[in-house]
């Protein structure tokens, strides 16, 4: 296990160095001068021109990339040039706010949609397998700003139960701060469950084939039985990996419902940075979220190897 | 005469303002009511409130600006300077030197006191250039600020300003007064930690998601503010701020003609108020004439007498923007009788063109927002039907200035802001020489008139110059102005005392709840 372990992390560290430099890039080749930015409509070329020095930006792309990268491997990720703060104090202000929105998500996403999957898979076929199946897909195809301000409209402006907009930190109102986790999670939850269902349902229905379920039916078991404890274990392998993924998938998803919720997390901070132009916390957030990425990934291909052993030892 | 009867002589004051100084700020006559709390839904996060930093407050920056700051002057209901930190002020025959009194007991939030020479040292640290701000620019006709006792200031100015006291009533970085004591020993930190003198005090504020203001006990004018708290929330998409404030959430936000839906939904909702300010100022476009085939007046004409301003405003906002035919607006002191304005005449135009004899193709900048695709469209299609083809150049926002600065465009659009006083702008964007007359137009005539409106201080000979200036500029259509500048906030009908919108800044420094 240990050497399957060292084998992954040796192979992450060419993935880390690609996500830096593209990010260094995607910030360094978007329109606009820096110089111009930070100085505003207001700007001679000359104050231009010493700005550009004073930042290194007259120097070749490589150079700046690799002292770029020096500071990044020392931990110094930069400044915005608006607020001041650094990238680590400002990301982790709204790292809590992110995740906690991200696994609320998850948790609602796997809520609806594992027993849903175990439902249409205990009956594949029939009527109400269908029925979910058709209704995963309607829900798939709806985009995320639309649901949002659907359930705004329903929840917050006519039924008045939940709040349109705002956060508080669970640290100090716990119950209120769930309450403006309600409706932002549950936006991402409802583009996350028919993947899980769909997911989960298929596999179900392979494993329901095999021999061994045969046989625990012979042997007289219970069908609950043979479907949470039997069943369930050796399907969730894909459902792991989806899973994970949509860790990664969800922090896309963030960017358009912090905004429409207000709440202070990371998409949020991305899409202001994106708007002022403010590319030093662009690039540190895309490199950290990049990173986080990965290191999900990692864990998830963990987890794989602990499911089903024939994976570390390179049989699958 | 001695040299100070001289002085006195010289300095004729027009102000008469002392008197003003014992009254209260100006607010509608109606029973207020002290204590509550509002929440304002903002459009942007801020920044900070250091001119270092920060460079100019935007649009909600100058919110929170407005509730921890005080500036020298305010604008009265009738838009005219009326004393704040300053009690009354005089001026040199050439208008080029201002005198200011300052009033006297007033304190920072952390105990400085208030005087000229904390003034001075807020305008110094902006002035010099060693701290390289961007907030500079807008004080480069300021030579020196001079405090020759502790409650007095004076402005030396290299071009003289007739309307000084009225263009110092924005809450703008250069006009704010904060702190010296706070901004030296908290370094760095001072951008998110700003100290003045004004009615809110900064209590706390959580990145991207609130600024809780209290009340100031101190505060110098007696009596004011009212609410005990203002909390100040981001909330960035439009919609859901809307929702918020249905719901009762917020109590006040900004709004604009994008969302002309929300603003009709809101008018016909009794729980809400509609604020509308007709401000002055304009939307308008630049042609660069150095360039062909704006070279020519007869493609300029022919484009701007193509265009159907009543039919755009429907198109672009469901009719709520209104149509402009100078630059001025309806919340400008100068009413022209006859601004020379081009008429829509699509087949005058046509036959223009047709005159001109050669092909008209070019590129029009426009913001890569669907609002600047939608506005760009509309054009393509009224000049399309003149015979003339313009192709979109979509741009991010941060771009145009560059671009226009360098005079890289046939035709960029730009906008001339709510001002106290049409000055500083007019003269920036049309004198000879200006490196922000986009058009590259010079006309002896056009320089002549905008000289003379800066140092004369009979309005209605200011208004027959800036009358002259709008005919000459719609005559030569070197720019053309669509619609005129519209603020507006939507709040609950409970918040009371909500003043004008000048400058597009959303002010509940002196507001109450029913």
């Amino acid at each position: 296990m240990l050497n399957f372990v060292v084998r992954r992390l040796l192979a992450i560290l060419p993935v880390l160095l690609a996500v830096s430099l593209l990010t260094f890039l995607i910030a360094s080749l978007l329109p606009g001068d820096l110089a111009f930015v930070i100085l505003g409509d207001q700007a001679t070329p000359e104050n231009v021109a010493a700005l550009r020095h004073d930042m290194g930006l007259d120097q070749p792309i490589w150079w700046r990339y690799l002292s770029w990268l020096g500071h990044v491997l020392q931990g110094d990720l930069g400044r915005s040039f608006r607020t001041g703060q650094t990238v680590l104090q400002a990301v982790s202000e709204r790292i809590p706010v992110s995740l906690e929105l991200m696994l609320m998500a998850e948790f609602i996403g796997l809520l609806i949609g594992v027993p849903l999957a175990i439902a249409c898979a205990a009956r594949a076929g029939g009527a109400f397998d269908r029925f979910m199946t058709g209704s995963a897909f309607a829900m798939l195809s709806m985009p995320s700003f639309l649901m949002a301000i659907l359930l705004i409209y329903l929840f917050a402006v006519e039924l008045h139960w939940l709040p349109a907009t705002g956060y508080v930190p669970f640290t100090e109102e716990p119950l209120a701060n769930l309450r403006f986790f309600v409706l932002p999670a549950l936006t991402l939850a409802l583009a996350e469950w028919p993947g899980i269902m769909r997911v989960l349902r298929s596999d179900m229905i392979a494993t329901l084939q095999e021999d061994y379920i045969a046989l625990a039916k012979a042997k007289g078991l219970k069908p609950s039985r043979i479907l949470f404890v039997h069943a369930l274990k050796p399907s969730s392998l894909t459902l792991v990996t989806v899973t994970g993924i949509n860790i990664g998938r969800l922090l896309g998803g963030t960017l358009i419902v912090e905004s429409i919720f207000a709440l202070p997390g990371i998409g949020r901070l991305l899409v202001g940075a994106i708007y002022t132009r403010d590319l030093v916390i662009l690039q540190g957030v895309v490199l950290l979220v990049a990173c986080g990425f990965v290191i999900v990934n990692f864990i998830v291909d963990m987890l794989y190897a602990v499911l089903d052993p024939r994976i570390r030892h390179g049989h699958a | 005469m001695t040299n100070i009867a001289a002085a006195a002589c010289k300095r004729a004051p027009i102000f008469l303002v002392a008197a003003f100084a014992f009254l209260p700020l100006a607010h509608p006559v109606q029973a207020q009511k002290a204590g509550g709390s509002i929440t304002v839904g903002q459009e942007l996060d801020i920044p900070g409130f250091d001119p270092l930093k920060v460079g100019v407050f935007d649009s909600s920056g100058y919110t929170a600006a407005a509730l921890i700051f005080d500036t020298l002057t305010t604008l009265d209901d009738k838009g005219e300077a009326a004393p704040k930190l300053a009690e009354s002020w005089t001026h040199s025959d050439d208008y080029k030197s201002w005198t200011f009194k300052l009033r006297k007991g007033v304190k920072f939030h952390d105990g400085t006191p208030f005087n000229a020479e904390a003034f001075k040292a807020n305008f110094d640290r902006q002035k010099d250039p060693a701290n390289k701000c961007r907030c500079a620019f807008y004080i480069t006709t300021v030579k020196e600020v001079l405090a020759p006792d502790e409650y007095t200031i004076v402005y030396n100015l290299s071009d003289p300003s007739v309307n000084l006291p009225a263009t110092m009533s924005i809450q703008s970085t250069n006009n704010v007064v904060q702190s010296p004591t706070a901004w030296k020993t908290k370094g760095d930190d001072y951008n998110r930690n700003p100290v003045g003198t004004g009615p809110y005090i900064l209590k706390s504020w959580t990145a991207g998601d609130r600024m809780v203001l209290e009340k100031n006990p101190d505060y110098w004018n007696k009596g004011h503010p009212y609410l005990d708290r203002i909390v100040l929330k981001p909330l960035p998409d439009a919609q859901s701020r809307f929702a918020s404030l249905q719901s009762g959430e917020v109590d006040i936000i900004w709004d604009d003609e994008n969302d002309s839906d929300n603003i009709l939904k809101a008018q016909k909702d009794s729980k809400l108020t509609v604020h509308t300010y007709k401000g002055s100022g304009a939307q308008v476009y630049a042609f660069n004439t150095k360039v062909a085939p704006f070279d020519d007046v007869r493609v300029r004409q022919a484009l701007v007498m193509s265009i159907d301003r009543p039919k755009m405003s429907q198109a672009i906002s469901n009719g709520l923007s209104r149509p402009a035919t100078n630059p001025y607006g309806d919340g400008s002191w100068v009413k022209c009788k006859d601004d020379g304005a081009l008429p829509y005449d699509l087949e005058k135009a046509k036959a223009l063109l047709k005159d001109y004899g050669k092909p008209v193709d070019f590129k029009m900048l426009a913001t890569a927002t669907p609002r600047g695709r939608v506005i760009g469209q509309v054009l393509q299609q009224f000049w399309k039907r003149a015979g003339a083809n313009m192709e979109i150049d979509q741009v991010d926002q941060a771009t145009i200035p560059s671009r226009a600065f360098s005079r890289q465009f046939q035709l960029t659009p730009w906008r001339i802001v709510d001002l106290a006083d049409p000055d500083p702008q007019m003269y920036a964007n049309f004198r000879t020489g200006s490196p922000v007359a986009l058009a590259g137009f010079s006309n002896p005539e056009l320089d002549k008139l905008l000289d003379h409106s800066r140092v004369t201080a009979d309005v209605a000979q200011r208004t027959e110059d800036y009358c002259a200036i709008s005919r000459l500029i719609n005559k030569e259509a070197i720019w053309f102005w669509t619609f005129q500048n519209t603020y507006y906030a939507l709040s609950s009908a409970r918040l009371k005392g909500f003043p004008k919108i000048y400058n597009g800044v959303i002010d509940v420094s002196n507001t109450w709840l029913e």
